[in-house]
């Protein structure tokens, strides 16, 4: 196999790209929390890109791309990048290193975990998230990947198709969020007044810095530098910008004013909402997907604070019901058209499609809400996975980290 | 036209012909309220002993 230049220069900077959207999500995140929360917030985004960039290389990696077990989980003959050299590997990125494809992976296992913390913000336990997140990387996500991305997966096998990760990140993480916040419980004070955000600016800029580093996430995940790639780049934009107009006039309607953080939400919904479906569907695909996504995520947030769950910066909403959505809609909208090694969706005469979709995300959600559950109700054995109650009266930039964000709230 | 353009339009009309109707203003304007915990946050700096 010959490493072609292009592609490995394309999948390279992608992976930069991606890596970018952690930090961004901490923005995006952060200006939505109180001002005592801030920098907690964008710690948990921060901290992820740490320790997952080393749990990759460590296990991670092999558990979810490693040789098949059993159509469930990769081997361990990977662990510590054996194996993963320069070489291309066939089956998934014949054109370019092998570690180039291990790196640009990398960076979903990282953002995914991060997506998770919006939904205990402003309450969690430091030490508790550490141990959280470094258990649903193991358990949760890598099993996932396992299934519908590495060679030999059962949901692969069964030709369920997520070009960039709907099922497998925003699927997983936004089932988790909602399991992670009815375990923890809601915030002290909620449903007694709402909880401004602190800095609305800085949310904005989050989602476009996430909508930018999106490129690279989906036209990244064609692996190489051509038409596929800019399909993926194409509907992408469309999608995200029909989703943040949909938002917005919904909102409009239903709130009598024009949201400026309703369209940077919105803009998200369609970016998590075309995710899976960006390498097999058209244009005029991605503005129905991103329809769908600024609508139905719209009346998630609306059904969520009618059943009172705190899932404080809406992961659930945008994520789990953007995710699932867009595997329903690659289902739909899929075209061999556009990709001739995938399938043809219900609206192009396959309906068989859209059922293993379905089957794809069913067991998407029970694996994440599963796991999730499980691995909270062990930690809560070692340690609280709330602060107390003064601590989180406090802040938990002071309580947790012993920093202020801002001049005004010292330390000392 | 397949069927996906056809709702790919139905989608885009819905959205640029609902904003004839939308209201051009609030109806109502309520004054912002800052709570009691933003203005102590602002005006007294919170101190803890390292």
């Amino acid at each position: 196999m010959k490493i072609d230049s292009g592609d490995t220069a394309w999948v390279l900077a992608s992976a930069a790209l991606v890596m970018l959207m952690t930090p961004a999500l901490g923005f995006f995140y952060g200006g939505l929390v109180r001002r005592k929360n801030v920098l907690s917030t964008i710690m948990h985004s921060f901290f992820i890109l740490c320790l997952i960039s080393v749990q990759w290389v460590l296990w991670g990696y092999s558990l979810a791309f490693g040789p098949d077990k059993g159509h469930i989980i990769g081997g361990l003959e990977w662990v510590g990048l054996n194996h993963v050299g320069f070489t291309p590997n066939a089956d998934y990125a014949p054109t370019i290193p092998h570690q180039a494809y291990m790196v640009f992976q990398m960076m979903f296992a990282v953002i995914t975990p991060a997506l998770i913390s919006g939904a205990f913000a402003e309450r969690q336990r430091f030490k508790a998230f550490v141990l959280f997140s470094l258990l649903w990387a193991t358990f949760v996500y890598d099993p996932i990947a396992h299934w519908v991305w590495g060679a030999g997966g059962w949901l692969h096998n069964l030709g369920a198709l997520d070009f960039a990760g709907g099922t497998v990140v925003h699927i997983s993480s936004g089932v988790s969020a909602l399991v992670a916040a009815l375990v923890l419980g809601r915030r002290l004070g909620f449903g007694q007044g709402k909880f401004e955000p602190h800095d609305a600016t800085m949310t904005v800029l989050g989602a476009c810095l996430l909508w930018f580093g999106w490129f690279g996430f989906n036209a990244g995940s064609a692996v190489t530098a051509g038409a596929l790639a800019t399909n993926a780049f194409v509907v992408t934009n469309t999608a995200t910008a029909m989703a943040a107009l949909t938002w917005m006039t919904v909102s409009w309607w239903h709130k009598r004013q024009p949201s400026v953080l309703g369209a940077a939400a919105g803009a998200v919904a369609g970016l998590v909402a075309i995710t899976p479906a960006s390498g097999f569907v058209n244009v005029m695909g991605a503005i129905v997907i991103g329809f769908g996504a600024g609508l139905f995520c719209y009346l998630a947030i609306q059904l969520r604070e009618r059943i009172h769950v705190d899932d404080a910066l809406d992961v659930w909403a945008v994520h789990g019901i953007g995710g699932t959505w867009g595997a329903l809609g690659t289902g739909l909208f899929a075209t061999v058209a556009i990709n001739s090694a995938a399938a043809n969706g219900l609206f192009y005469g396959n309906p068989k499609q859209a059922l293993i979709q379905l089957l794809a995300i069913g067991a998407s959600w029970t694996w994440a809400a599963i796991g999730t559950f499980a691995i909270l109700k062990l930690i809560n054995v070692f340690v609280p996975l709330r602060v107390h109650e003064e601590e989180e009266l406090l802040g938990l930039d002071i309580s947790q980290h012993g920093e202020p964000a801002y001049a005004g709230i010292d330390a000392n | 036209m397949d069927p996906t353009t056809v709702m790919a339009i139905g989608c885009s009309v819905l959205v640029f012909a609902g904003w004839l109707f939308l209201p051009h203003s609030p109806t109502t304007i309520t004054p912002v309220k800052v709570s009691d915990e933003r203005v102590r946050e602002e005006r007294e700096p919170v101190r803890v002993s390292a």
